[in-house]
């Protein structure tokens, strides 16, 4: 009963402070996922080219090369003519690039030898590279048939020259893209329970230390464990909010991103955000732990600002852990809280099966570590130095 | 009804060297404390800074234990029965320590649900509170920018919530004018003439003087001389209570020194 007194009061206490509402309820469930996901929106569509769109490309001297044109306008290139003076154009951003056909083109692919082409990039401009990359795909394109005919000319096999026949099979459910954004959901989950709690474990542990309000409180007649846990009960509220509010915008977020544009078959949809938010779920009351846990050594709220923004860190180091060393999921990884719920929200994300295993480990090591966490808790509530 | 016999209590010093001996390692806060506090009785604790008045409430208030000695309330041994020592004290410390975003009706809500009282107790009770400390004016303004003589009222309404028969105030009239400390003054009064055990610190000999039915002189940790000021004035043969002041820490140290 004093426990859910005291969860009222700090929900109530810590609703009327803005600080701790921006991050709980603003910062965390609705900033981070807008600003993340809206650059790798931009940064996807940056990087892919989508060569069913029409396009124009200027080009230096079309008359000399007019079944290069045709080929052109056949892969969705309209061709136009090119400025004056194609370099300064070129590096001023005015164009692009610039396809310049040299004045020999004609002979030289008549005699068989390399025909000269000159394609002008900006290679300090990302626009002007991917153009380049989109004409020099269809470019080496009709090289290879250019190349076969002549090979058939004289009667030789193309296929003799392809002494590799290199087939690319990418055996994950998704490509890189999809990977980056799988690992960018726990990310959010994770950063967003850890900015709802902050605030909240902070204030009531060493902010009541500081207000000196601990005292008079410590003195009435409850006992101490009970007053941990109705600080932690009330921290849990807030990131159980954090986390729900998280799911709500990563939903409404993904809705609107072009899900073509990551190859396939990375989907949003809510099932798939349910199910990574129940994965992720026993991450509730472990963060919750942690935080009021190492608060709950603080003198001020100062202190524990700079303890646990150190302790931001491990929220983010599986993050950057998978990214670069592609560790996989184990039955060793698996009771590890934060890494083990990375691994699980990637596969859900990327559509690959979980074994019931690994989640029942995840649940427990997980659960484990928070009995843990809040053991020590108490412990630390139990010091006589608490008054200090 | 409170009863402390020859409590003794010592902390660590912070960063004191580990080769010193380990007496020297630790600063002894309460050496030898033993007094009475009746009820229907207003107590004193006077003693200079650092002297051990606070520490010696904490260990009644059962927030830190003492080492050796014993103590209890109401009969109840506060390192015994934590619980009820707890229910039957209502205690002050130094600092007012109120929430700031609750108002001050809010404050005195929470510590009479946390006491146990149910959700319309509760409001009656601290209603009856606001009105007896005369706390109408600013019982629903946010406590933050409260004055030191409302934030004490508030702290003051938050400590006898819980009816409790004895009540412990750590140097309550610090900070407060003329009139508040007055105002209460006449509280103490009144509550001691309702039959409640008050003990209250203090270093103010006035004060003291003025209020205490029973004075308690504490002095580097010792109580060193315990009596109504009439008693206390004739066994140090002085005629006020500074003179008596001195004079009793003195013997102390004299005793000391032999
Ligand atoms: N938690 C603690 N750790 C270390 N030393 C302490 C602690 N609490 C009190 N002391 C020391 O014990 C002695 C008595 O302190 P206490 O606060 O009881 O004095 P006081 O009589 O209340 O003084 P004041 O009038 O200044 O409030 C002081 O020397 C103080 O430094
Ligand atoms: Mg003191």
């Amino acid at each position: 009963m004093s426990l859910f007194i005291i969860m009222l009061k700090e929900i109530v206490d810590n609703l009327r402070d803005r600080q701790t509402v921006f991050y709980a309820l603003l910062f965390g469930p609705v900033l981070l996922p807008l600003l993340l996901g809206g650059s790798l929106v931009a940064s996807f569509k940056q990087l892919s080219i989508d060569f069913d769109q029409v396009t124009t490309l200027s080009v230096a001297n079309t008359d000399k090369a007019p079944t290069l044109i045709e080929f052109l306008y056949s892969n969705n290139i309209d061709v136009i003519d090119a400025p004056a003076n194609i370099q300064s154009s070129v590096r001023n951003g005015e164009t692009l690039v610039v396809l310049e056909i040299t004045e020999d083109f004609g002979q030289a692919l008549r005699d068989g030898a390399p025909a000269p082409l000159t394609l002008h990039v900006n290679n300090a401009d990302k626009d002007s590279v991917k153009a380049a990359r989109r004409v020099n795909t269809i470019l080496n394109v009709y090289e290879q048939t250019l190349s076969n005919l002549r090979l058939q000319h004289r009667g030789i096999d193309p296929s003799v020259f392809d002494s590799l026949n290199v087939v690319e099979n990418d055996v994950s459910s998704e490509g890189a893209n999809g990977q980056l954004l799988a690992s960018i959901l726990p990310f959010l989950f994770i950063m967003s329970m850890v900015m709802g709690g902050f605030y909240l474990a902070i204030d009531t542990t060493a902010g009541e230390r500081e207000r000196q309000s601990l005292e008079p409180l410590l003195s009435l007649p409850l006992s101490r464990t009970m007053v941990v846990m109705g600080k932690y009960a009330a921290t849990v509220c807030f990131v159980l909010l954090s986390s729900l509010l998280t799911a709500l915008s990563i939903y409404t977020l993904f809705k609107f991103f072009p899900v073509e544009l990551m190859g396939g078959q990375v989907r949003f949809d809510g099932a798939t955000v349910t199910h990574a938010f129940l994965l992720v779920s026993p991450l509730i009351p472990f963060i919750s732990a942690l935080l009021i846990s190492v608060s709950a050594v603080t003198r001020s709220t100062k202190e524990a600002q700079t303890y646990l923004g150190l302790l931001m860190v491990i929220p983010m180091a599986p993050f950057f852990l998978l990214q670069f060393l592609n560790i996989r999921s184990t039955l060793v990884s698996m009771p590890l809280p934060m890494l083990s719920q990375y691994q699980l929200l990637e596969s859900a994300v990327l559509g690959d099966s979980i074994p019931t295993l690994h989640i029942i480990l995840s649940v427990v090591g997980t659960l484990g570590a928070t009995a843990i966490l809040l053991w020590l808790a108490a412990r630390l509530y139990q010091r006589e130095k608490l008054l200090d | 009804m409170i009863v402390a016999e020859e409590l003794y209590k010592s902390f660590k010093r912070v960063g004191a060297s580990r080769r010193k001996p380990a007496h020297e390692q630790r600063i002894v806060a309460v050496n030898s404390v033993s007094f009475k506090a009746d009820d229907g009785c207003i107590t004193g604790l006077l003693g200079p800074n650092g002297a051990g008045k606070s520490t010696t409430l904490r260990m009644l208030a059962t927030l830190v234990k003492p080492e050796t000695g014993t103590a209890s309330i109401d009969g109840y041994d506060v390192s015994k029965h934590v619980l009820q020592v707890r229910q039957h004290l209502g205690f002050m410390p130094h600092n007012a320590g109120i929430y700031p975003r609750l108002t001050a009706r809010e404050n005195i809500q929470y510590y009479a649900r946390l006491c146990g009282l149910n959700r319309k107790d509760s409001l009656q009770r601290s209603g009856e509170l606001i009105e007896q400390l005369t706390m109408t004016k600013f019982a629903d303004r946010r406590a933050n920018g409260f004055s030191q003589g409302q934030k004490t009222k508030v702290a003051l309404a938050r400590a006898l919530v819980h009816r409790p028969q004895t009540i412990m105030l750590d140097e309550p009239t610090n900070g407060l004018d003329v009139m508040a400390t007055r105002g209460l003054r006449d509280i103490i009064r009144q509550l001691a003439a309702d039959g409640h055990c008050i003990l209250f610190s203090s270093h103010i000999m006035q004060e003291v003087a003025a209020l205490c039915d029973h004075i308690a002189i504490i002095s580097d940790g010792i109580v060193a001389i315990e009596g109504s000021l009439n008693e206390i004035l004739g066994r140090t043969g002085q005629t006020d209570l500074e003179d008596a002041f001195v004079s009793a820490t003195q013997a102390l140290s004299k005793g000391d020194d032999e």
